[in-house]
């Protein structure tokens, strides 16, 4: 990978050069939280933030999106235009761009190509930022806490300077149009590898490492343990609507008030939702909190290892915050963490 | 009437329509005015009737469709409902106070006292025969519903929609929450703060929330609503549990009541509500 170093003092340039020819989201504070949102200067880029309260994975895939409009006086289905923004997704950390990567799995590289998310992934930019671990985070758990690639800039925290991983062509045209960058020197791959140490340092103990997640959760698939963390859900899905990969979704058609015309929408649904899996005639195959929690926890930590290599969960811990029933992929580490070492016993 | 049938080739009559108030403050039949950019295209759609909100004409005998506002909470309305089931082909109940007994239900606990409260020995005649307040499908088989403490005009025109042209769509049967967090809200359980929105059905896009208000529950509880953790998810962020409960009691009193008295030896409080309860 190529990479340069520039000086902090040089961002927002880098930010003007972007809103040149972009529309740039970045983390901004709101309130209490963090959120991603348009931003029409770089003064107002909280680049520090912790974790911001849902994910940017709303630019690629919002949570309500037109699929088709249809028009009953003319007789008329007019598939939807993309009208696709050229945007920038600016200081996204490695958990959500990996998180947009596994995405593309489901969604832009699979057998069917869904195409309102690849042309909007196609028409974005991402500019990555390094960051420190919250007590949350587990994404070093969930191999999500670098990426490789899925990023166009990747600005690494060294100090006075980023070391910036370029990735695109794009991208670092403006980069190097906009700012003074240099060659690293060796005072500067001394910061960079001080401050992956710190990094890797910081994440919460607490949080245990368990060997073979998906083995032995297809193990103790039986094991009271869902009904308890099952039986506590609250059926309203926070948590998949603040995942950075939750990819289910729901289609309805929406009439216009006179009748004689709607759109088709899809919008976000999630197998927490009590009738997810409801089918005509009336039949639910998971009717209970239990069978609902466990389904969401095998597909991020099974199903998906099985069918793509990796886990459907990054370990950005916004589902942790966002469930005030303390359902999430930590109590499922923790529990098969103290069950070994029960069994050890 | 709109161009389906043009295109079907099969005129449909426009339904006849009555909207009928019962106990309530008549603020979901204003809702309905209040669609205004769009009123009258919802009403070229149909033949309303009678709109008790803005006529003092008697109701007509026949029609096909009713609409019902309020809770019904006298022997009077509860004959009057009967009467609209069996000419109305379909009945749709609007607003908390129509679907869940609302904010008049809270009188369900203790009305004979409360009757005295206010009016001693002297109960007026207009008053009719009081009866504790319930939701209209208490009372007969409700069709359709539109939720919230006042509708929502979008809301009715999508109903009403639903009955012109028959749909098969379910709706969502989960809590609040994943709204709120769909639209980046602060959450009030992070500020100690009580917010209804863990047990409420979701559907109006956590409206208040959005407007820096905690949820109050008027859509009223979720069928998967899970009381037992909601009660523990509470105390875990420093609201006592009690004070959920007394909250429920605004528009959820009917309904928790109802399941109390159909339920086993638990407690009204401690009973979970509806089907999906598990």
């Amino acid at each position: 990978m190529l990479y340069r170093v520039m000086d902090k003092s040089q961002l927002p340039a880098l930010v003007r050069g972007f809103m040149e020819s972009y529309e740039v989201v970045a983390p901004v504070k709101r309130g209490e939280r963090y959120v991603f949102d348009t931003v029409d200067s770089p003064d107002q880029i909280a680049l520090d933030y912790p974790q911001t309260a849902s994910s940017a994975k709303k630019y690629l895939f919002p949570p309500v999106e037109a699929m088709m409009r249809f028009d009953a006086r003319a007789n008329l289905v007019q598939d939807f235009v993309q009208e696709v923004k050229p945007r920038v997704i600016f200081g996204a950390h490695a958990c959500d761009i990996s998180g947009f990567n596994r995405l593309d799995l489901a969604l832009a590289q699979g057998k069917y190509t869904d195409p309102y998310y690849a042309a909007r992934r196609a028409a974005t930019l991402v500019v990555g930022i390094s960051c420190m671990p919250t007590d949350t985070c587990f994404c070093q758990l969930m191999g999500a806490d670098e990426v490789q690639f899925g990023y166009d800039l990747f600005l690494y925290d060294i100090g006075d300077k980023y070391l910036v991983s370029m990735s695109s062509v794009e991208a670092t045209n403006i980069l190097e149009a906009c700012c003074e960058i240099a060659e690293a020197t060796d005072d500067d791959r001394r910061a960079f590898r001080l401050a992956t140490r710190r990094h890797q340092a910081a994440f919460n103990p607490d949080i245990p490492h368990v060997e073979d997640v998906p083995m032995l959760m297809d193990v103790f698939h039986f094991d009271p343990f869902w009904d308890e963390l099952g039986g506590r859900c609250l059926s309203c899905s926070a948590c998949a609507s603040v995942c950075p990969t939750c990819y289910c979704f729901d289609i309805r058609d929406v009439l216009q008030e006179d009748s004689d015309a709607g759109v088709r929408e899809r919008t976000w649904d999630a197998c927490t939702s009590p009738d997810f899996a409801l089918v005509a005639g009336g039949h639910n195959f998971r009717p209970t909190g239990r069978d609902r929690v466990r389904h969401r926890m095998y597909h991020k930590l099974n199903g998906f290892m099985v069918n793509h290599d990796r886990m459907l969960c990054t370990g950005c811990g916004r589902c942790v915050a966002a469930c005030k029933a303390d359902i999430d992929p930590i109590q499922v580490l923790r529990f098969f963490d103290e069950k070994g070492a029960r069994d050890d016993r | 009437m709109g161009a389906f049938s043009m295109i079907t080739d099969n005129p449909r009559p426009r339904p006849r329509v009555v909207v009928v108030g019962l106990a309530s403050c008549f603020g979901c039949q204003l809702q309905i005015t209040n669609s205004e950019p769009h009123l009258m295209e919802l009403l070229d759609q149909i033949d309303l009737e009678y709109w008790q909100l803005v006529t003092s004409e008697d109701m007509p005998d026949a029609y096909d469709v009713a609409i019902i506002e309020g809770s019904v909470t006298t022997r009077e309305s509860e004959d009057l409902v009967r009467r609209v089931r069996e000419k109305a082909a379909h009945v749709m109940a609007i607003g908390a106070c129509a679907v869940t007994g609302g904010v008049t239900g809270m009188a369900e606990n203790a009305l004979a006292r409360r009757v005295g409260e206010v009016y001693g020995d002297a109960v007026p005649e207009a008053c009719g025969q009081m009866i504790e307040p319930r939701p209209v499908d208490a009372v007969i088989t409700v069709d359709s519903r539109v939720y919230c403490c006042p509708i929502d005009a979008r809301d009715f025109a999508t109903q009403l929609q639903r009955v012109l042209f028959g749909s098969n769509a379910v709706r969502e049967e989960r809590a609040l929450c994943a709204d709120c967090k769909r639209n980046e809200n602060d959450c009030f359980f992070n500020q100690g703060e009580l917010c209804m929105g863990l047990v409420t059905r979701a559907g109006c896009n956590a409206r208040c929330v959005n407007r820096g208000r905690p949820c109050f529950g008027c859509a009223g509880l979720s069928s998967a609503a899970n009381l037992d953790s909601t009660r523990q998810a509470c105390e875990r962020y420093g609201v006592p549990a009690a004070r959920f409960d007394k909250a429920l009691q605004m528009f959820s009193q009917v309904p928790l009541s109802q399941a109390g008295r159909q339920g086993d030896d638990e407690p009204v409080a401690g009973t979970a509500v509806g089907k999906g309860a598990r």
